[in-house]
């Protein structure tokens, strides 16, 4: 038996239960995301529609894990690098380190489904850095080196920009 | 009017807003320790940037401090064995090396072997410790590579032993496995210098 607000969230319930229409060209727009995700010269965060928001996301995470930015791109005079942290739970991210003066209001962290990335265009050079969760909770990249000379008792982790390819 | 001059440039980190976010007396501390290093021709900005870390982290002054004047003696020693030509991203990841266990001889012989930069080196060096290899085997390893093996080359190399480490093998093994690895396509490679071919993934 339901009550008349319980009919109403019948009602959405049953509207949401409906199959999602997807279009014949979600696949090969979620590649050509992939592709460009991929590509070492440039990153582009996409603005999420609802429809294709966890697509994307889970296609941008299998790109970044696949390409390991961080690593690929060090063999470029200076590059654009993304950063990215899986926390769900998080309400804000923020990378720090010592390319933005280990500033937490320089590079926030963009999410979407609890990725939190970001990307930064860094010249050759050894930077340590951490994510900053919910402004209080320092976090080492668990996909890069971690900097084992940490002297203020927080985790940090390291990236490095190489100078040449040869 | 030389002497103005020369305190001018001496004292630039006192000048610098950035260490405004430390406590006075920290700040005129690590404010003299960077226009010492300035002074003798070390780079400021790695300094300055371990202040930033320090106060960013919530460290005592003190404990700044101490990292700050522990990092610039360090500086000075990694620019005493890669000489005064050596960048500051060179002296950055020499310093991590030798704080990972390379001796100032280990960066000497790497200067020697592999032309400059020396960056992705070093760091692939100190990387390697820090994922568990003892710091006599990177070192070998890494100056076994150095002569041949480009940057990409060095990443691809300390991530497959990163691999191996995390499917359980011992790291010292790890490393001496995948150098010899390296070394015999690098050496194989010796017609073709700067364009080498990448190890193939197993």
């Amino acid at each position: 038996m339901f009550e008349p607000e319980d009919e109403t969230v019948e009602r959405v319930i049953q509207h949401l239960r409906r199959p999602v229409a997807i279009d014949a060209g979600l696949d090969a727009r979620v590649m050509r995301e992939i592709a460009q995700a991929s590509s070492p010269r440039r990153r582009v965060w996409p603005r999420w529609s609802a429809a294709a928001a966890a697509a994307a996301a889970a296609a941008v995470l299998g790109a970044v894990l696949v390409a390991r930015p961080w690593a690929q791109n060090a063999t470029r005079r200076a590059d654009t690098l993304q950063f990215v942290l899986v926390a769900p739970q998080a309400a804000s991210v923020a990378l720090v380190g010592d390319f933005n003066d280990w500033d937490p209001a320089r590079s926030p962290m963009q999410t979407a489904h609890g990725i939190w990335a970001t990307a930064l265009r860094l010249a050759p050079g050894r930077y340590r850095y951490a994510f900053l969760v919910n402004g209080v909770e320092w976090r080492a990249d668990p996909g890069a080196p971690a900097a084992k000379d940490d002297e203020f008792g927080t985790p940090s982790s390291v990236v490095t920009v190489g100078g040449r390819g040869s | 009017m030389i002497l103005a001059a020369l305190l001018l440039v001496t004292q630039v980190a006192a000048q610098d807003p950035r260490l405004e976010r430390l406590d006075p007396d920290a700040r005129s501390a690590v404010a003299a320790i960077a226009d010492s290093a300035n002074g003798v021709g070390l780079p400021v900005e790695p300094i300055i940037q371990r202040a930033l870390e320090g106060a960013t982290k919530g460290a005592s002054g003190a404990r700044i401090v101490a990292a700050v004047r522990r990092l610039a003696i360090d500086l000075g020693t990694a620019r005493s064995a890669l000489g005064t030509s050596a960048s500051a991203p060179e002296l950055q990841a020499a310093v991590a090396a030798l704080r990972a266990g390379a001796t100032p001889q280990v960066l000497v012989h790497l200067r020697d072997v592999r032309r400059p930069p020396l960056t992705m080196a070093l760091s692939v060096l100190a990387d390697l410790v820090a994922s568990g290899v003892p710091a006599d085997s990177a070192a070998a390893a890494v100056l076994a590579l150095a002569p041949k093996a480009r940057d990409a080359d060095l990443v691809e190399f300390r991530r497959a032993v990163e691999r191996d480490i995390a499917l359980g093998a011992p790291p010292g093994a790890a490393t001496s496995v995948r150098v010899n690895a390296g070394a015999d396509v690098f050496t194989n490679a010796a017609g073709t210098p700067g364009n080498p071919p990448r190890p193939r993934r197993p």
